[in-house]
């Protein structure tokens, strides 16, 4: 049996009378890959910002390895263990790809380190390595901004991966990247994953790749979980293909 | 040749003292985004304390080398008492506030300093120069010079490149850049923005505070210097454009060769010479030498 690594339960969440979380209750268990489709802005990005942080739940608890994370803010969430890549990658767009990651490796170092030199030879390794892993050793040079789009997704993920997270939240991480990139982008993200034991959870909209690659999928409809369970099962059920399927 | 000599001499050594008193301003604005009038209470202070360390040195019988090493710890003490506790109880508050609110909060703190100062050390003038006489002096083309002077201008040139590479290159430099850059980000990765802050403040402190502790074998440390060296950094830091160390050292030697060509030449325009080479460095470049023209955010 699978242990839940984030528990999150009876979440209420409204802006301005409209609902995005309903009294919403989910488990991620360790080591799956949970999609989370529906709709646009029925609530799935919120979720997200819930559980890293970023928006506080009117009521409801979300625990982390049975630890309450509710109300934490952004920094202390990421340094219990949990990252995450946005739907439009958060970079530091003057720095090179090199530097971005290196950063990241280095965020949260102790306070005597400080006037140690950025760039330890251990510190470059590990990030090329990340690199490689994603398929970004060749721009490790280039300065993020100038990098293509798809290669900022890859780099967003790559410095979620340096955080050394126990779980990783993905917003739409193949959104504005081509269809012929879509899948290498999917293969480069599940061997990280795989390779590093990371839970992951992604709100995603191209079905063909929740299809492929989710272990379970929860379908999110305006602030409720209208139905989850294994993708094959979930996009056969009739009201699924009917609200979101066709619509997502 | 005996006229240039002691003129450049005299313009270095006053350059470095000038270059210190401005150089945490023109940082903790350049990270903080905060124009810190308080900023010239942390010169007078480090001045006093470090005047009050070498004078027990010297009242004690110490080893008098020892005073040089006070110098250095004064202006330490000095950052790692206040800069914590001011950045994080006043400082703090003044963050993406307007110019307006951040130039009355801190001139709140520097009168409150000011004050301080005046219960802890008196009103009377504190004169140190045991560093000083232990250096000796030289003959350059056959001018004497005192050794302490070139010593302050090393100390510059050292301060310059030292922050240069700790900005530049290390953990903290980078990070102090990332959180310039976005701040939002830098905490999305984990990074302790509030203790960055704190150091970079704190950096700002110690860099006045050494400025101070220098110039006690100098000049030595009277009431009213805070105000003196407040309005002379932010002359400093408006040639050299704010939040440009480069920019702080060079404007530091404008105003330094200013002054002394006064001093040289006409005497009774000695205090107004470092504001008048400040008009007309802002007349030609508005946003200083080294500036740059920012967008405000409405």
């Amino acid at each position: 049996m699978s242990t839940s690594i984030l528990q999150v339960r009876d979440l209420h969440v409204e802006f301005n009378g409209v609902k995005a979380a309903d009294g919403v209750s989910l488990d991620i268990n360790e080591g799956e890959f949970l999609a989370v489709i529906g709709p646009n802005g029925s609530g799935k990005t919120t979720l997200l910002n819930l559980c890293t942080g970023y928006v506080r739940p009117k009521s409801g608890s979300i625990h982390l390895d049975g630890r309450a994370i509710t109300g934490l803010t952004p920094r202390a969430i990421t340094r219990r263990g949990v990252a995450r890549a946005f739907q439009i990658p958060q970079l530091f767009s003057d720095q090179s790809v090199l530097d971005n990651m290196m950063l990241a490796l280095a965020a949260k170092d102790g306070l005597w380190t400080m006037v140690r030199p950025l760039a330890q030879p251990a510190r470059r390794e590990e990030a090329t390595a990340l690199l490689d892993l994603v398929g970004l050793r060749d721009d490790k040079n280039r300065v993020s901004r100038t990098l293509p789009e798809g290669h900022r997704k890859l780099l967003d993920i790559a410095v979620a991966l340096a955080l050394k997270p126990r779980l990783l939240l993905l917003d739409e991480p193949t959104s504005g990247v081509s269809t012929l990139e879509r899948f290498s982008l999917m293969e480069a993200l599940m061997s990280a994953l795989r390779s590093r034991n990371i839970t992951a959870l992604f709100v995603e909209h191209d079905m063909d790749v929740v299809a492929r690659y989710a272990n379970r999928v929860l379908v999110w409809n305006a602030g409720t979980v209208m139905a989850q369970g294994h993708p094959d099962e979930v996009f056969k059920d009739e009201r699924v293909l009917k609200n979101v399927v066709g619509v997502a | 040749m005996n006229a240039i000599i002691p003129l450049v001499l005299d313009t270095l050594s006053s350059a470095a003292l000038i270059f210190f008193a401005a150089v945490g301003l023109t940082l903790v604005f350049n990270v903080l985004r905060v124009l810190n009038v308080a900023h010239g209470s942390f010169y007078s202070i480090g001045a006093y304390v470090a005047a009050s360390i070498c004078a027990f040195i010297v009242s004690r019988h110490l080893n008098p080398y020892l005073s040089f090493v006070a110098l250095l710890f004064s202006a330490a003490l000095v950052a790692v008492v206040l800069g914590p506790l001011i950045e994080s109880t006043l400082i703090r508050w003044t963050y993406g506030k307007s110019e307006a609110v951040q130039i009355l909060i801190t001139f709140g703190l520097f009168l409150i300093l000011e004050d301080l100062q005046r219960m802890v050390f008196g009103v009377q003038s504190f004169y140190e120069d045991t560093p000083m006489r232990l250096m000796g002096s030289s003959s350059i083309g056959g001018v004497v010079y005192l050794n302490y002077q070139m010593f302050l201008v090393a100390m510059a040139v050292i301060v310059v490149f030292g922050l240069r590479l700790l900005i530049k290159h290390s953990r903290l430099g980078r990070l102090v850049t990332a959180v310039v850059a976005d701040r939002e980000m830098a905490q999305s990765i984990g990074v302790d923005t509030n203790k960055i802050f704190i150091l970079a403040f704190s950096l700002g402190v110690f860099l006045a505070a050494l400025g101070g502790a220098l110039a006690v074998p100098t000049s030595g440390v009277a009431p009213g210097l805070g105000a003196d060296t407040m309005v002379l950094a932010f002359a400093v830091a408006a040639i050299g454009g704010l939040g440009q160390i480069e920019g702080a050292a060079l404007a530091a030697l404008i105003v330094a060769l200013a002054r002394v060509l006064a001093i040289y030449f006409v005497p009774s325009l000695d205090a107004v010479a470092p504001y008048a080479a400040m008009l007309i460095v802002l007349l030609v470049r508005p946003y200083g030498l080294f500036g740059a023209i920012t967008t405000r955010r409405i």
